[in-house]
């Protein structure tokens, strides 16, 4: 998050009129607890949402953080559902060292908000429309579950909140979001080995949690 | 690896457990919305108070049928139902007109709705970006009509 505030902070320095408005979003059924001390740290001027039932990745049909849309002033879509990093992030060192994100995204993000529908990095509205996931019932009637799920977390039954996120998961197993999410229930935690094996089960299958982020092929 | 990628674990275990409304009523969850309904009806079902209606999804009970601003649905006997001289809306007869899934605890009486499909923009031909509302950590509603006429990045994370 302080990455993306100092990028906010160069948006509005560097370009003049940016016109621009930066929201970030917090999915955590955890809440401000553990959301706000994270969004504190920034210091942040851009926009705060704290998103307990993924209402922002339920509307842009996103699977996974960090995810992202693009939308100019006319409210139109033109990039959707990239792996948003704002940098290169590492964890660790020597051979336990791991590192995930990308140095690419923020100067496409900026020279659209310098150039708007100028920008090579807007996408037409057919390649947007591809990109956009169709939901089905069942994955629709996945939110339904896991706000249900969510509520009975934040009224402490446990049993009842992991039943319905189990539901929630089975109903859409695409959803990376679910099953992270659900294992923040456990003492294991999010990113232990039931994540690895799960996500190396999902991409096995050929499922992509991103679509391809490939600033170079845009057209200048 | 665990504890360096989930911030606060100790956080994230329920907290001690409250009850999720008055005995007698139920609880509706749509669209990140939390809505107490004082008083319903002999199920099966949800039947609720036709007066609750615009409180859960926006539609109001209009002669002419069940109307969100330019739409009205027209209504049969299946949907506001007589039961013993009261008047009852069957929200969940409504939401397998409308297309609309959910999911419920009837042991709670907690029913959750999805989007409804007409509502909700699953297919970008034009690639206007869905409607949503959230409200950010200082109280404001945000919503994505709001954010015309700017340049937006809506950008989701999460700290697990």
């Amino acid at each position: 998050m302080p990455v993306w505030q100092r990028i906010y902070e160069e948006i509005n320095a560097e370009i003049e009129n940016p016109n621009f408005v930066l929201i970030c979003a917090a999915q955590d059924v955890a809440g401000e607890a553990v959301a706000g001390p994270i969004f504190d740290a920034a210091n942040p001027t851009y926009v705060q949402v704290v998103d307990a039932d993924h209402i922002i990745s339920s509307a842009f049909n996103f699977v996974n953080v960090p995810s992202a849309a693009w939308v100019d002033e006319e409210g139109r879509i033109v990039r959707i559902d990239e792996g948003t990093y704002s940098t290169i992030h590492e964890f660790g060192e020597g051979e336990q060292k791991i590192s995930f994100g990308n140095d690419v995204y923020a100067p496409a993000l900026k020279d659209w908000v310098a150039n708007g529908s100028n920008s090579k990095h807007v996408q037409s509205a057919a390649t947007v429309a591809g990109n956009f996931r169709q939901h089905t019932d069942d994955q629709l009637k996945a939110e339904a579950a896991f706000r249900l799920g969510n509520l009975f977390r934040a009224h402490g039954f446990a049993d009842q909140a992991d039943q319905y996120w189990e539901m929630a998961r089975a109903l859409n197993p695409d959803s990376v979001n679910f099953i992270r999410q659900h294992l923040t229930l456990t003492e294991e935690g999010s990113a232990g080995e039931t994540f690895q094996q799960m996500m190396g089960e999902y991409i096995s299958q050929g499922k992509d949690y991103y679509r391809p982020l490939d600033f170079e092929a845009d057209a200048e | 690896m665990a504890e360096t990628m989930m911030a606060f674990p100790d956080l994230r275990h329920p907290f001690a457990q409250t009850p999720i409304h008055p005995d007698g009523s139920a609880t509706v969850l749509y669209q990140g919305k939390t809505i107490t309904v004082a008083k319903v009806g002999p199920g099966p079902g949800l039947l609720i108070q036709p007066t609750d209606l615009p409180s859960i999804n926006g539609y109001e009970v209009k002669p002419e049928g069940a109307c969100f601003e330019d739409l009205c649905v027209p209504l049969n006997d299946s949907i506001l139902r007589d039961i013993d001289g009261q008047q009852w809306f069957d929200q969940t007869a409504f939401a397998d007109l409308l297309g609309q899934v959910y999911v419920a605890d009837e042991a709670a009486n907690v029913w959750s709705f999805a989007d409804i499909p007409s509502h909700r923009q699953n297919t970008l031909v034009d690639a206007m970006a869905p409607d949503f509302e959230v409200t950010d950590r200082q109280g404001n509603v945000i919503r994505m009509a709001d954010l015309k006429g700017k340049k937006a990045l809506i950008v989701t994370w999460s700290s697990w």
